[in-house]
């Protein structure tokens, strides 16, 4: 699983997908580059790392610092009946599931709940949402603040969504409230200014 | 398995123990309870500062209140009470006297004397120092598996919470403070749940409470196993019961113990509504996050009982909107109805409304979200709002 660092999914991470975590890859400045194994397409202005480990099938995390620092995360394309990551522990606690006929403002609420129940925290708030255009659609910008139960340290981030042709897409940024939020924040927003999809 | 303390049973007929004495300011005693102590010390000074508790002193003051209703004071003195915001049910308290009590245990009390059973149940445990003996017998049968595993989960609590819960939180500082490697003995549950009804006859409170929610909280594992396709386990979904062998025996072991009391008493409804009036709207939001259909409108129906007020029912139209098939779609829209009819001037009950409406391609939406609009125009999604109706 993706920086969602669940203390078991980690351990496991360490133990088995050694190969996994050693193959993240640099993505280059300036070059457009697919996502998400998905017609997501976005040019960075400047440099990141692709990890190696994806949250789920249709997405990916990329990093400046390291995982759990400044991640931006893309959801390429989830279909309804999919969960945004992969579950956790399907049989505790499923996740809710993407569905086609979600209004935008269903979005933040979806992001929320499955964060909550992954991370197994009630601390998890949706501070802002506006309208936005995203890829060319009407779409939705949240802004949100969580903590993970095992830490205390204060997280925010930022999410653009948006549903075509009955998918979800949507780019997520977060890192920790002291230092990497504000400073990476644009690198983010660069990155979602210039993302468009083929067709 | 040797029981060092055993409660003092009293005279053949009377299944209840009297109460033990009494001496405030206890002091851990030998080597091995002071080096629990210490530990458990350790995770309360964290937990303190952690941001999952609830820094409410009313909420804190009154739970406390509750505390020595139910076992006397000055036993309740010793106690310090932290409020956590997690949506299971679960309390546990730790052998230095730290009581963590998890808000999902908040929300699904129906009165006071349920809540008082529950916490007089885990005092019981302190009390008889349980998490002594545990501790005496792991380390006395292989040391080294007993502190591998004491350093592993870092938690001396009791109550504790499931096996699974104890994994997934094995790291976490945070939850170190409330997660449990100690899995009480039958006969320990018994000793406490036995205590418990002997401070809840000395109590003013109805001793029935203890059985009622037992029953219910079965009831609605069995409820949340059946919307995930389960087998019921009836015990292990829920993390209070994960450690408590709670059998329906034990049920109606509490409902026999109640009714041989032959004692009536109060329910304290009254004080646990007004007490928690200011924190049950955010106590459903929390419990509505966790995708749990069934579990869920089967504990409004129960906390709603034969009347649903606005705040339930606003919480079921929420429930069913974020299920979204479009039967739930109607159903939600009905359910915020009705609750504006109880409470005009709720705004997000518009919004619910609106959505819902939208979702089912119904033009009276823009309508509705218009209302929400004007009276609650600074609302964080207000823009958002507002294109989806243009």
């Amino acid at each position: 699983m993706k920086r969602t660092s669940f203390s078991i999914f980690a351990a496991a991470l360490l133990l088995h997908a050694a190969p996994g975590l050693a193959s993240n890859t640099l993505i280059p400045s300036g070059v457009p580059v697919a996502v998400a194994k998905s017609p997501l397409t976005v040019t960075p202005d400047r440099e990141w790392n692709k990890m190696g480990a994806r949250p789920g099938r249709n997405s990916e995390t990329w990093t400046i610092d390291g995982d759990g620092l400044n991640d931006v995360t893309f959801y390429g394309g989830i279909e309804t009946g999919r969960t945004l990551f992969r579950e956790v522990s399907k049989k505790a606690k499923p996740l809710p599931h993407f569905s086609a006929t979600m209004l935008l403002t269903d979005l933040p609420t979806l992001f929320a709940d499955s964060y909550s129940i992954a991370l197994d925290t009630q601390l998890m708030t949706i501070d802002s949402v506006e309208p936005t255009a995203f890829l060319g659609q009407k779409g939705i910008r949240f802004a949100f603040t969580f903590s993970r139960l095992n830490e205390e340290v204060r997280r925010k981030g930022e999410a653009v969504a948006a549903i075509v042709d009955g998918k979800l897409y949507m780019i997520t940024f977060e890192a920790p409230d002291v230092f990497y939020f504000q400073r990476d924040q644009p690198a983010y927003r660069a990155i979602v200014t210039a993302a468009t999809i083929a067709r | 398995m040797a029981i060092v303390v055993a409660a003092p049973l009293a005279a053949k007929g009377d299944p209840l123990p009297t109460l033990p004495p009494y001496a405030g300011a206890y002091q851990p005693q030998g080597m091995d309870e002071r080096g629990l102590w210490m530990m458990v010390d350790e995770d309360e000074r964290l937990l303190r500062d952690s941001k999952a508790v609830v820094s409410d002193p009313k909420l804190q003051s009154y739970l406390h209140d509750v505390v020595c209703r139910a076992v006397g004071a000055p036993r309740c003195d010793s106690v310090r009470i932290y409020v956590v915001r997690n949506a299971a049910f679960n309390a546990s308290m730790a052998p230095n006297g730290m009581l963590v009590v998890q808000t999902g245990l908040l929300l699904r009390v129906r009165n006071e004397a349920e809540l008082a059973a529950v916490l007089g149940h885990e005092f019981a445990h302190f009390e008889l120092r349980h998490s002594l003996v545990g501790f005496k017998q792991k380390r006395s049968a292989t040391d080294v598996m007993a502190w591998a595993g004491v350093a592993a989960a870092g938690a001396y609590t009791y109550g504790g919470t499931g096996a699974y819960n104890t994994v997934r939180t094995a790291q976490s500082v945070q939850n170190a403070a409330f997660g449990s490697i100690f899995a009480f003995s039958r006969e320990q549950e018994r000793q406490a749940d036995l205590l418990s009804m002997a401070y809840l006859k000395a109590s003013s409170y109805d001793p029935r409470c203890f059985a009622d929610l037992w029953g219910r909280v079965m009831d609605e594992a069995d409820a949340t196993a059946r919307g995930r396709r389960q087998r019921s386990t009836r015990y292990d979904r829920v993390a209070f019961f994960a450690t408590h062998p709670a059998t329906l025996e034990r049920a109606t072991y509490l409902r026999e113990l109640a009714i041989a009391m032959d004692k009536s008493g109060e329910d304290g409804r009254a004080r646990l509504d007004a007490a928690m009036v200011a924190w049950r709207p955010q106590l459903l939001a929390d419990q509505i996050k966790l995708n749990d259909f069934e579990g869920t409108d089967y504990l409004l129906g129960e906390l709603a009982g034969a009347q649903w007020t606005a705040d339930l029912l606003f919480a079921r139209g929420e429930l069913y909107r974020s299920r979204g098939n479009p039967r739930d779609l109607v159903s939600a829209a009905g359910f915020y109805r009705a609750a504006l009819e109880q409470e005009p001037s709720n705004a997000d009950a518009y919004r619910g409304l609106g959505l819902a409406q939208m979702r089912s391609r119904d033009p009276a939406a823009a309508d509705s979200l218009r209302r929400y609009l004007a009276m609650k125009p600074n609302a964080v999604d207000s823009a958002m709002i507002s294109t989806l109706i243009q």
